[in-house]
């Protein structure tokens, strides 16, 4: 639609009207037939993408409680995509199959296109354009948003679990890898988040629209080759807003090309809608704010809020008082047989770890099944948060633990869910569908602890087979050659 | 057609612009034009019979160096000195050149030279990771170092590794958007890239303590140079919605034998840091790279091996994770590196910052930035079946073993001989079956 934004510039008059509204005297070119047909189909397609079809989507919205708000009900308003149809291959989950709700939706736009075509004979969709863009810029802000936030709050990509940093790196899946890397520069993390939100913010205005959608879809385009890369599996949604980027800056894109590569005189034609009664006025404003102050305003409240008091990636629950730390096993009974350390032993444990939450984790020469998922999906319980077990190899167990301090008494939980959750993000389907920690059937088993002193534990009783261990833990002054994070999420 | 006034560059400048002009030229000559006497001894020094890109990519890094220190490039009071110079010049240069009206052909040139200086840096470090060997994949003795033992730079460097494809899309923007700034027209649209993408680079390496901070810096000054003469366009037109002309400057050329030498040195220029430099970086990743040694290691041996016996003077030492000189694990590489995981001390060696060595003795990637494993290259003596070992780390190097080898059979060694303190040691080590997710995969059920 290249004639549109840059029309030959009036003859005469460099000073000529910028500003042309649909109502003004100018007469307004009609379309060529491709065009109307071209933007057709990008009008169904583009409602498609941005509209949300799922009825889950509006239940929460109405029921969700707004004078209570919490971080995931606004986080789940701003988290959609288009999903119409999936296949169910390795193409389906990870490659380009995974794309056919797209395909789907250009299949309806194709088929809305067709009939509107028979019926509309008009010559031009200027107005119409402008508010299919207001709508894909306005869906694309609010997804951006939603999700800097969770890096200019650090709480996306957690500095990596006391567990995670005795694990060899060659025991992380990609994805992994991917994700500790950024999660131990926190500041770099936030950095990329104010890049993500200021993309969003730019986009809510039209004068900076293609500004906002440069940095979209150049960050974004990043993050989906990462996806493809690391095997991250989010590669359909960060694709998603790369494609809404390029959509809005397409209108931008001839006026720029124009100005500087073909270094001419660049006169922009807009055509902006007018709103001449004092309703739609209002309504214009109460819209534009009201997006602004939910996405922008009470999202980063309720963004900094989960970052001082629940980051969803790590459990909240303090752990054990002065336990934080990495342990040599010293001593290692099993039904009252002393058990030498040996790197090849399969029940023998190796590597403990107390974290500041109440993770408590140890190694064994014993295959076991890789929690496959990213990690994510913000579960609500400390046992289903899952972001130190994904993705790691080497033998290595992970319980969440319930201290009793007045009996000394340990009660784990064994946090991962092994056959359950081979290779997918736990299913979360919508905002109000939450993992129920009280159905879940994993034994508990209770072990006493003891402290001895201030850098050993004693830990006795029946382990999750019945048999009995004991166990004597005696703290590492562990040097770190990584830096620590300097920012961290939670109150321990 | 439109008003001439708004095609045609101001042929009066405002003499606030003239002089900012005068100082920004001279600082951004000395930036970027080589007046270095050390760099032309570099220069000197390059048999340009067998060049390599080596050559060439430490040619495309110049930047001023007044302070002498250990950094290897130049630092933020190299820029203050530049600046001060810079304002000296502008001084004197206002007093003799008061006639003058404008500078739109001088600042023409000057943004052809920063343009150029800008591409060959990005392009240089662009070609490197487009044959993705910059950041090569983990060997065996990385993957089985523990996250913490790993600095955040050499986590950053393997993270990207174990993605080559990764690494060539990074490599490919970066080489685009530095050729984009070789044409006048597609300039800006490349000084643009270039600062989102070196604008990251520079922060990675702030965040990342990577030893580039103040080049990658550099580099993007130079874009942001190059962008602001375009940016009040780009503003008018997006933002104010308003018409807007475009640039107009066109280089001044007046004999023909002067558009004949432009051509002539352009194509020079990329044929030289751009051809010759590409096709020798490709050379290079198809030689299997430039970070690790090349010199083949013993024969089928490559793994990791558990060390399941250990004597110091005929005394065995039974498993453990705090004995400072009991090994735990011994790693072959393909190469001629072993390395051995122990409790014993370990210096870092942090080098940060991107080095090309020819020798395999310097070659330091593979230990740079990580501590837990002492890193030795050693040579064979096939026939005496003895493997002489050397520290390869700086800060040991004066360790030295001489081992015995014996393999009765594929998955087992047995090393005999002396160590380091010229105590003997005898050594049975076991191969591990070892798999990893991260080459298994997480589209299938995995149990490790």
């Amino acid at each position: 639609m290249s004639d549109i934004t840059h029309s030959a510039p009036a003859t005469q008059d460099t000073s000529a009207t910028v500003h042309t509204t649909a109502t003004a005297i100018t007469p307004v070119k009609p379309w060529k037939g491709y065009q109307r047909i071209a933007f057709r189909i990008a009008f169904v397609f583009f409602i498609i993408m941005c509209i949300p079809t799922s009825w889950n989507w509006y239940t929460h919205l109405f029921t969700m409680d707004w004078l209570h708000l919490k971080y995931r009900d606004v986080y789940d308003i701003a988290r959609f995509q288009p999903n119409l149809w999936n296949i169910e291959s390795e193409s389906g989950r990870w490659g380009i199959a995974s794309y056919a709700s797209w395909l789907a939706a250009l299949g309806i736009a194709v088929i809305g296109a067709a009939i509107w075509t028979l019926f509309d004979r008009r010559k031009e969709y200027n107005v119409l354009y402008y508010w299919l863009r207001v709508i894909v810029r306005y869906r694309a802000g609010i997804g951006i948003i939603g999700f800097g936030y969770t890096k200019l709050f650090p709480v996306q990509m957690p500095y990596p679990s006391i567990s995670n940093l005795h694990t060899n790196f060659g025991d992380f899946t990609a994805q992994k890898i991917y994700w500790l890397s950024i999660g131990i520069v926190p500041w770099y993390q936030v950095f990329a988040g104010i890049v993500e939100v200021l993309a969003g913010v730019l986009l809510f205005f039209r004068g900076t629209a293609a500004i906002g959608a440069v940095l979209l879809a150049g960050a974004l385009a990043n993050i989906t080759f990462v996806n493809f890369a690391y095997d991250g599996g989010v590669h359909v949604y960060s694709a998603y807003f790369v494609l809404l980027g390029l959509f809005v800056l397409a209108y931008d894109i001839p006026g720029i090309y124009r100005l500087l590569v073909l270094e001419k005189y660049t006169v922009p034609v807009h055509y902006y809608p007018s709103f001449k009664e004092k309703w739609q006025q209002y309504t214009r404003y109460g819209l534009k704010s009201g997006a602004i102050i939910l996405f922008v305003l009470i999202l980063f409240y309720l963004q900094m809020w989960n970052y001082l008091y629940d980051p969803y990636k790590q459990p909240v629950t303090k752990g054990l008082a002065d336990t934080q730390g990495y342990y040599n096993v010293t001593a290692f009974r099993l039904n009252n047989k002393v058990i030498p350390y040996s790197p090849l032993d399969t029940v023998r444990w190796q590597h403990v770890t107390f974290e500041k939450w109440s993770s408590l984790t140890y190694q064994v020469n014993k295959p076991v099944w890789l929690d496959l998922s990213n990690g994510g999906g913000s579960p609500k319980n400390d046992v289903d948060r899952n972001f130190e077990l994904a993705g790691v190899a080497g033998g290595r167990r992970f319980f969440f633990y319930e201290a009793d301090t007045v009996k000394q008494e340990l009660v784990l939980r064994d946090k991962n869910r092994s056959a359950v959750n081979q290779g997918r993000e736990r299913q979360r389907r919508n905002a109000t569908d939450r993992p129920n920690t009280s159905k879940k059937k994993d034994p508990l088993f209770v072990l006493h602890y003891e402290k001895t002193g201030p850098r050993r534990i004693i830990l006795y009783g029946l382990n999750e087979n019945k048999d009995s261990i004991y166990v004597i833990l005696d703290k590492v002054d562990k040097q770190y050659l990584l830096s620590p994070g300097n920012i961290s999420a939670g109150q321990y | 057609m439109t008003h001439p006034a708004n095609l045609l560059p101001p042929q009066t400048w405002k003499a606030s612009w003239k002089v900012l002009f005068r100082f920004v030229f001279i600082y951004f000559i000395i930036q970027c034009v080589p007046l270095d006497i050390r760099y032309f001894v570099g220069l000197f020094h390059i048999h340009w019979l067998e060049l390599s890109f080596r050559d060439i990519f430490y040619l495309t890094r110049y930047s001023p160096k007044f302070v002498s220190g250990n950094a290897p490039f130049n630092s933020f009071a190299d820029w203050g000195i530049a600046a001060f110079i810079a304002l000296t010049g502008t001084l004197v240069w206002t007093y003799f050149d008061k006639a003058r009206q404008q500078y739109n052909q001088l600042y023409y040139w000057l943004r052809v030279i920063v343009r150029y200086r800008l591409a060959i840096g990005v392009i240089a470090y662009g070609l490197l990771k487009l044959f993705p060997q910059q950041l090569p994949y983990p060997s065996i003795s990385q993957l089985n170092t523990q996250y913490g033992d790993l600095s955040a730079w050499k986590i950053f460097a393997m993270s990207t590794g174990v993605v080559p494809s990764m690494e060539a899309f990074l490599g490919l923007v970066e080489t685009v958007a530095g050729l984009l700034l070789l044409n006048r027209r597609t300039a800006t649209i490349g000084a643009g890239v270039i600062i989102t993408f070196t604008g990251n680079v520079f922060m990675s390496n702030l965040a990342y303590e990577g030893g580039e901070y103040v080049y990658s810096f550099y580099l993007v000054v130079l874009a942001l140079f190059l962008l602001s003469y375009d940016i009040i366009r780009i503003i008018s037109l997006l933002t104010l919605e308003q018409p807007t002309a475009p640039n107009t400057v066109r280089p001044y050329l007046p004999q023909p034998w002067h558009r004949g030498l432009k051509f002539a040195l352009k194509t020079l220029f990329i044929f030289f840091f751009v051809g010759l430099y590409g096709y020798k970086t490709y050379a290079s990743y198809r030689n299997a790279g430039y970070q690790y040694p090349k010199t083949p290691g013993l024969e089928h041996a490559a793994g990791i091996y558990n060390v399941s016996t250990f004597r110091i003077n005929n005394q065995e030492i039974p498993y453990s994770l705090t004995d400072s000189v009991r090994w735990k694990d011994v790693v072959f590489e393909r190469w001629a590196t072993l390395s051995i995981r122990s409790n014993r001390y370990v210096h870092p060696d942090l080098a940060d910052t991107e080095e090309i060595y020819t020798n395999d003795a310097d070659k330091n990637y593979e230990l740079a930035g990580s501590v837990s494993r002492h890193y030795y290259s050693y040579g064979i003596d096939t026939g005496r079946q003895i493997i002489f070992l050397q520290n390869k780390n700086r800060h040991h190097q004066r360790e030295k073993l001489v081992l015995h080898y014996i393999r009765p059979d594929s998955s087992r060694i047995i090393l005999s001989g002396t160590n380091e303190k010229q105590d003997s040691v005898y050594a049975v080590l076991d191969k591990i079956d070892k798999k990893y997710p991260l080459i298994e995969g997480r589209r299938k059920p995995l149990k490790l």
